[in-house]
């Protein structure tokens, strides 16, 4: 018999925001133990919570990002039970009313095309964290992550592969990224994710036994355990090897298996109830409106625009077009210099390079867009070297700056001092005869040499045409 | 200097807020509640704290964890205690459940519970956040009227406020004088009774006009507010846990023995009772039959007491059953505080201000606390 | 309500009650549930339900970071800490 698997998703992502959901706490992540802790994130009573507009925004955002409806009445509920990173025994969350539903998100994989069907986008509030202490056999409470605002983006049950889920996650992980509604970190846990899987004879309309399992946070986790998880079900389906229950499951990447949780989430009913402290949000026009408009262009759409519009090739549009910063550093750049297949060079290779270096993402470029722009019309224009101006650009990662003040201050503007040049040259010649004869056997690289101290003796502030030029010609006369 | 004292529901920094539970024994808050900002900063006086019953949702105090306190076998409440000093000007009083209204109709004092949402909540110990209202308790209407006017106010960290203007002019103004006056035709005794007739016969003798109703339909509200509050207190109290502060036993190995008799040896019975009660109304099961319910209740309440003023001005109507209650009363039902807020509990689940003035209660529409204070200073013949 | 209900209620709320208190309880659930009448005798089908009494919409605070105290401060009172965190015994995934 063939089978075929029957995948929802449920994805949670932490929101950009500077402070917490209900409270102003700090959100940042790695802080030292219970630093950004406040009386209402570690259940003290007293406190009443106040929604952080930048949350609702960013949950707007995300839905119509993912072509969802937006409800212009949204409300937030409360959830109940016990576990000692919840430190109100409570989590607030939104059931009746959620900021966003029914939208689409469009995949592509090996197979093609595919929309995925989103069922609601709720805003919440994350949890703390535990850590278990062997020494003393007790488990240590954090409550850093309390209260940081989530969206939990629900997927109906359209994902049928391994392949499909990856394509779906990475296709919200650009989407959000894009909109700047979170970093989306898998690593960092600010993307995560809970499989619902199924599995059922193909073609049937019934579905199988579903299980969850949560808090995934890794592709390659992702697969490993979807696979697992599929080939389990099928084994217990065909073979009668054990017998399928509703349960929740957790995933064990280093024995790669999954196995029932006896936990929390199980523990029975939530009493969801709407929370009597919060009241309703309206958005009203000028609100969305607002966020609509201040949404970003597709990836697909921007690369497409900087192919046609700017003449970039694919490999280098598809490049720019996989980060937020990097587009909005090129969009800056361009505006100032007019000149996009240099600021597509700078960006893709030279500030590519240094993000390596510095062990950085795209997405965490800093780089001032018009500055790059200005930095390129003074190499294109002849006012400095390549060289410096990649001396600038490292500069300007570390803070905003005017490339031309900096590169006077620092001596950086390329001379026309003929004088000087002549002079260092004729210096160079004078203490390597040996270089010389060699080039005039015709050892190309002998020129190389005398060239790099000359430069080196300029200081860089020079163009390399002009002294490549009366390099040649001096040796010549001698 | 001014005196004031606060019930043990409002949270202080210099002293340590128990909401008569031994869960919170010796709980210190590091922030004052903003009613004790405000009080402090116009002028008067922190004096200290009065004992409430466990999170305030008894009688009138005989729930708190440090013991009843009785007078020839008669339950008395601390704020009333604590008025008996002449240099305190108020209590301020958490009402949850109609606990200091049923407090100042038996002492011959005065309570305000202003409109929901003019005086802030920030800082007082959470049990039933839809309706619970920070009031005033007094000797007399002047007093209550200068202190709720020192302490209503917007306040930007409660999110379900009012803006300032508004709890400004309903504590301080009386745009519309009290003409109309519905009674509310309920059950109570000879003495309640005869304290009832003397107002009405106060009105009539002031010019205003008098009509006696039927109200059937406010007789759900004590159902429908025992519904919302225990479940709203079931989950605002499932933060007591033994783990952050507070109360921890000293009997356990386990998370869950640890989490249950914590809770299980610092709570009193009263409140268990209403937190599985709560628990139930909440449940998968009855959510929609019982809390959802209650919530379209309160509105059939809400629209019920609309068309009420708009042909009245104010309702009268008890406070309570009776002149006191008895440690007997107690003791036979241990769950009559929640049958005697069938008098409090039309305000308490509709947020309308009441005041309780001569023993018994006044009712308007929102914002009108100035109005009612005005009639109520008829009623108890205090010059203006 | 019956005492295998109740039993289940206790542990999810993490309270345990004695056998005087169980009964006790019973009947006031009981007592409850025979003024659900009250209730339902009022035809509430086509009634929006009323969370919140007062008609106040949309109340948002700026993204603004404030810290308001200590880790210190806020571990005062806690029965048990151990190097800033709060101390609970060992939790089995």
């Amino acid at each position: 018999m063939k089978f075929e698997t029957v995948i929802g998703l449920e994805v949670h992502v932490e929101l950009a925001t500077k402070s917490k959901i209900f409270c102003s706490c700090s959100a940042k992540f790695g802080a030292e133990q219970n630093d950004h802790v406040c009386p209402a994130c570690c259940g003290m009573p007293g406190m009443l919570p106040i929604v952080n507009k930048n949350v609702v925004n960013l949950g707007m955002t995300a839905g119509m990002m993912l072509n969802c409806h937006i409800n212009r009445t949204t409300t937030f509920d409360k959830k109940s039970y016990y576990y000692p990173d919840l430190p109100c025994s409570y989590q607030t969350t939104q059931w009746f009313a959620p900021v966003a539903v029914n939208g689409l998100v469009d995949i592509e994989t090996s197979k093609g095309k595919k929309s995925i069907r989103i069922k609601q986008i709720h805003m919440e509030e994350d949890a703390g964290k535990l850590v278990h202490d062997d020494w003393t056999n007790t488990s240590l409470v954090d409550f850093n992550r309390t209260s940081v605002p989530l969206i939990e983006i629900v997927s109906q049950p359209d994902l049928s592969s391994a392949e499909e889920v990856v394509a779906y996650l990475e296709r919200l992980r650009s989407l959000l990224r894009f909109a700047k509604v979170s970093d989306c970190r898998m690593e960092q846990g600010s993307m995560r994710c809970d499989v619902n899987l199924s599995v059922r004879p193909e073609g049937s309309d019934q579905l199988g036994v579903r299980t969850e399992m949560k808090n995934m946070n890794s592709l390659s986790a992702i697969v490993r355990a979807i696979e697992y998880e599929t080939a389990r079900h099928i084994d217990a389906i065909e073979n009668g090897t054990e017998e399928l229950v509703q349960e929740t499951r957790r995933w064990d990447d280093v024995k790669g298996k999954s196995f029932a949780m006896r936990n929390k989430e199980t523990a029975g009913d939530y009493r969801y109830f709407p929370d009597p402290n919060i009241m309703p949000v309206v958005i009203d026009d000028t609100w969305y409106d607002g966020i609509k408009n201040s949404l970003p262009e597709f990836p697909e759409v921007k690369k497409a625009r900087y192919m046609s519009e700017f003449g970039l090739g694919e490999y280098d549009a598809d490049i720019l077009t996989g980060s937020r910063a990097l587009c909005d550093c090129f969009e800056g750049a361009v505006a100032e210099c007019g000149n996009a297949k240099e600021a597509a060079n700078w960006l893709i290779s030279d500030c590519m390079n240094l993000l390596n270096k510095n062990q950085q993402t795209a997405d965490q470029l800093t780089v001032n867009g018009t500055s790059l722009g200005k930095l390129i019309k003074l190499v294109t224009d002849g006012t400095i070297g390549r060289g410096n101006a990649k001396k600038i650009l490292i500069a300007m990662f570390e803070k905003d700056l005017d490339p031309a003040k900096y590169a006077e201050e620092n001596g950086l503007i390329l001379s026309n001092d003929t004088g000087l040049i002549d002079k260092v040259i004729k210096e160079a010649i004078a203490a390597d005869p040996k270089a010389v004869a060699d080039f005039k056997g015709g050892k190309e690289k002998a020129l190389m040499a005398l060239f790099g101290k000359c430069m080196k003796q300029l200081k860089g502030n020079c163009d390399p045409q002009v002294l490549r030029t009366m390099l040649i010609d001096e040796i010549n006369k001698a | 200097m001014k005196k004031i004292v606060l019930d043990d529901m409002m949270l202080t920094k210099a002293l340590p807020t128990t909401a008569g539970s031994r869960m919170l024994e010796g709980y210190m808050s590091l922030f004052d509640a903003e009613v004790v900002e405000r009080l402090t900063a116009a002028g008067y006086e922190m004096a200290g704290k009065a004992q409430v019953g466990e999170f305030a949702i008894d009688l009138v105090g005989e729930t708190a964890y440090t013991g009843t306190l009785t007078e020839n076998g008669k339950l008395t409440a601390a704020s009333a205690k604590a008025l008996e000093n002449d240099t305190v000007k108020g209590v301020i009083s958490l009402d949850v459940n109609g606990a200091p209204r049923r407090i100042a109709a038996q002492n011959g004092l005065v309570f305000v519970k202003p409109t929901y949402g003019t005086v802030s909540r920030y800082g007082t110990v959470p049990v039933a956040c839809s309706g619970e209202t920070v009031g005033v308790l007094a000797r007399n209407i002047a007093d209550c009227r200068e202190v709720l006017s020192a302490m209503a106010g917007h306040d930007d960290k409660d999110g379900t406020m009012h803006a300032d203007a508004l709890c400004k002019k309903a504590a301080d103004g009386c745009e519309k004088p009290v003409k109309k006056v519905a009674v509310i035709k309920m059950e109570a005794d000879a003495d309640i009774t005869a304290e009832l007739e003397a107002a009405k016969a106060e009105m009539v003798a002031n010019g205003i006009e008098i009509t006696e109703i039927e109200a059937d339909v406010l007789s759900a509200a004590k159902t429908a507010w025992n519904i919302l509050m225990c479940a709203e207190l079931c989950n605002n109290v499932s933060r007591y846990d033994g783990i952050k502060f507070g109360y921890r036993t000293q009997n356990y190995t386990t998370i869950d023995e640890l989490y249950t008799n914590s809770r299980t040896e610092s709570f009193g019975a009263l409140l268990k009772t209403a937190i599985l009660f709560g628990s139930d109304v909440l449940s998968t099961k009855n959510y929609m039959a019982k809390y959802d319910k209650a919530l379209r209740i309160r509105r059939v309440l809400a629209e019920a007491f609309g068309k009420l003023f708009a042909d009245f001005d104010a309702v009268l109507m008890p406070a309570c059953s009776k002149p006191a209650y008895t440690e007997t009363d107690v003791k036979e039902n241990p769950y009559i505080a929640f049958e005697e807020n069938r008098y409090t509990a039309p305000a308490s689940i509709t947020g309308l201000p009441a005041v309780v003035a001569g023993g018994v209660q006044l009712v308007g529409p929102a914002f009108s606390e100035g109005a009612l204070l005005d009639l109520a200073a008829l009623l108890v013949k205090e010059g203006k | 309500m019956d005492q295998t209900t109740l039993q289940s209620l206790e542990k999810l709320n993490q309270l345990r009650l004695t056998d005087a208190e169980k009964e006790a309880v019973l009947a006031f659930f009981a007592r409850q549930d025979k003024e659900m009448a009250v209730l339902d005798a009022i035809d509430t089908e086509r009634v929006e339900r009323m969370v919140h009494v007062m008609p106040i919409l949309t109340v948002v605070r700026e993204d603004v970071e404030k810290k308001l105290f200590t880790r210190d401060e806020l571990q005062k009172g806690a029965p048990e800490t151990m190097d800033g965190y709060w101390q609970v015994p060992r939790l089995v995934e």
